[in-house]
């Protein structure tokens, strides 16, 4: 079948599949959460897969995103429409205000400061109860609604149960999947993907090194609050033990899996990683280990993964390079006259 | 009551600086965050308290032991997880190492169990219980004495092989350049599982310190210990030794302020609030590179 049908089918599959008679509450939930952490996977694919940075603190702009809609919601009652751009924004300032001064130093130093920024957003939801009642969680966030009743009083349609949350998902999903096309194949995405090559070599070819990488943090940021905004909303609770390391790492063991700079490879990495979550919750209990020990197992997968595939298990099939004809016979001929291969 | 917040500060903030050691020599040799150090040091604490509660040893014999046999963990670490790839970029290793962590933290769960377990009391010796001094208030017991002298002996030991032979001269020599190294005759793999092991014994160590002192171990101690002394290693200058040790006793007497004037509840706070200010202000640490030679 020609590649050019495969993501209409996929789609028309997503729009039925809710439908089908196999499709209850548990299968929709976790298909929903299959793509929050698709979008999760996409949004820190910029760092690490298109940037070369290793970003250890993604989940603390999950976070950000999902108590700025909490509260939003809880104290205000603002609608989802009016939210989203606002925790977007939020974490896209979080993220800018962060790398603005680490990004200047080597990668290494910036994985250590994500990492520290998360650890204080969680201490942060933790401590300070007047504003997210701490630990004991925030809940009665209301769910989304339609409200169109300035049009007609009959208007309003509240969400209930997992059938429109997983259409407002899916939609956020394609939103996301294309901006993310749209950005891989821009001057941005270039600029990145020189910057992940060859720093110095992207330098002194005219890219902004510094700006491009706060533009980068900015939208990765950005996206893991969008995801935080609909988990809110799709929760309708939040609690700080959501937003811990283990997320963080789970979410980067994802983008592993599916190959670094890969936007597919990373929502496969999402689908088989949360697949195998709920398996393991059903057989650990059974072999009589706690549930935290499924991490035993993604440490497996990101060791061996760097291991024997750093491309990922989802190697993009074909990358402009290596598909360029001129490209190939050029690397063949400097083989021959016992050039590097690279 | 400022005099004991600064003893029981310097208390921490040397087995910081014990952990802290190993970070920065394995920066040093390899320019690597080994993220699986922190673990080393919870699997130290196990070790030993496995040793005395499963094999009835004394407990200095088990706190030698479980040196020994982190030494050999952080070599395998190495063999097994950063070898294959010291030709791979640089993100690579690094999440290998992010893997190893929480992979080998995991496994310390399944083995002894995800809840804290206390320090077998009956095996610590009665008397590094008691009060040693009292001088204005102050209390210090015969334990913390016996903290400082392990970590300055071990301290001590270390200045020692880096300086003063042949496989120190060979690290430092690594730590400036590989290729240049090699070239000299210097068995690079040698030198690099020898820093891990040294690196990973001391961790181990203050592992078990820990663990006696605060009468409990848990597998999730690695990962806390584990960023305060990545922190104590920034903040004394990553890839710098005296400097690791400054940053770990900076950042223990911090801490212990931090907790006892501002708020209990950010304790952890300080030291990742430390670690950033001192990566936006002042990258290159106390003593930073132009200071110190790396070691």
């Amino acid at each position: 079948m020609p590649k050019k049908f495969l993501l209409p089918l996929f789609l028309a599959v997503a729009l039925v599949f809710p439908l089908l008679p196999f499709a209850n509450d548990y299968v929709l939930h976790v298909v929903t959460l299959v793509m929050v952490y698709m979008v999760l996977a996409m949004g820190l694919n910029v760092l690490p897969g298109f940037c070369g940075l290793l970003d250890l603190g993604f989940v603390g702009f999950y976070g950000v995103g999902a108590y700025t809609a909490g509260l939003l919601t809880v104290h205000y009652g603002v609608s989802l429409w009016i939210m989203v751009p606002a925790a977007v924004l939020n974490g896209a300032l979080w993220g800018v205000v962060l790398g603005a001064p680490t990004l200047r130093l080597s990668g290494d130093y910036f994985a250590i400061v994500t990492f520290g920024f998360a650890e204080l957003v969680v201490l942060f939801l933790t401590n300070e109860i007047w504003l997210t009642r701490g630990p004991l969680g925030l809940p009665g966030i209301d769910p989304v609604s339609v409200d169109l009743s300035f049009l007609n009083p009959a208007w309003i349609y509240e969400f209930e149960g997992e059938r429109p949350y997983f259409y407002l998902g899916l939609a956020m999903l394609a939103l996301v999947y294309v901006t993310m096309r749209r950005l891989e194949d821009s001057r941005l995405g270039r600029a990145w993907l020189a910057i992940r090559e060859d720093q110095l070599a992207a330098a002194s070819c005219g890219v902004n090194i510094y700006a491009y990488k706060i533009i980068a943090f900015g939208i990765s940021a950005g996206v893991g609050a969008l995801a935080g905004c609909f988990f809110a909303r799709w929760t309708l609770f939040l609690s700080p033990d959501m937003f811990k390391f283990w997320e963080s790492f789970l979410i980067l063991c994802m983008v592993v899996l599916g190959g670094l700079g890969n936007i597919h490879g990373a929502m496969v990495g999402a689908a088989i990683l949360i697949a195998l979550g709920e398996v393991l919750r059903v057989v650990l209990p059974q072999l009589g280990l706690p549930n935290e020990a499924r991490f035993l197992v993604y440490g497996l997968i990101m060791i061996f993964i760097m291991r024997f595939k750093p491309k990922g298990f989802f190697p993009k099939i074909a990358a402009a390079g290596e598909a360029n004809p001129l490209i190939k016979r050029l690397r063949a001929q400097l083989e021959q006259h016992g050039g590097t291969s690279r | 009551m400022l005099e004991q917040q600064l003893v029981n500060g310097l208390t921490l903030g040397v087995i910081y600086a014990l952990i802290a050691v190993g970070y920065t020599m394995v920066y040093g040799v390899i320019e690597l965050i080994n993220f699986a150090h922190g673990e080393v040091y919870m699997i130290g604490a196990f070790l030993c308290v496995t040793f005395i509660t499963a094999l009835g040893l004394p407990f200095y014999v088990s706190m030698l032991l479980a040196m020994g046999c982190a030494a050999g963990i952080g070599v395998t670490i190495d063999r097994v997880a950063y070898k294959p790839l010291r030709a791979s970029p640089r993100l690579a290793v690094l999440i290998t190492a992010i893997g190893m962590s929480i992979f080998l933290q995991n496994l310390a769960m399944i083995i002894w169990g995800s809840r804290p377990v206390p320090f077998p009391q009956d095996a610590v010796p009665a008397y590094l219980k008691e009060t040693a001094f009292t001088f204005s208030g102050v209390h210090l017991t015969w334990l913390q004495l016996f903290i400082f002298a392990v970590t300055f002996s071990m301290m001590l030991l270390l200045y020692v092989i880096i300086n003063h032979t042949r496989m120190g001269t060979a690290m430092r020599a690594l730590a400036q350049n590989r290729t240049c190294s090699q070239l000299m005759g210097v068995n690079v793999n040698r030198v690099i599982a020898f820093t891990f092991a040294l690196g990973s014994s001391m961790g181990a160590v203050a592992g078990v310190l820990v663990a006696v002192y605060y009468n409990t171990l848990s597998p999730t101690m690695g990962y806390v210990a584990g960023v305060k002394a990545f922190a104590a290693a920034v903040l004394g200058g990553i890839g710098s030794v005296p400097g690791a040790m400054l940053g770990g006793i900076v950042l223990g007497i911090a801490e212990a302020l931090g907790a006892g004037y501002v708020s209990s509840l950010y304790r952890d706070g300080v030291a990742y609030a430390v670690l950033i200010a001192v990566i936006i202000f002042r990258p290159s640490g106390l003593l930073g590179k132009a200071l110190v030679e790396k070691a």
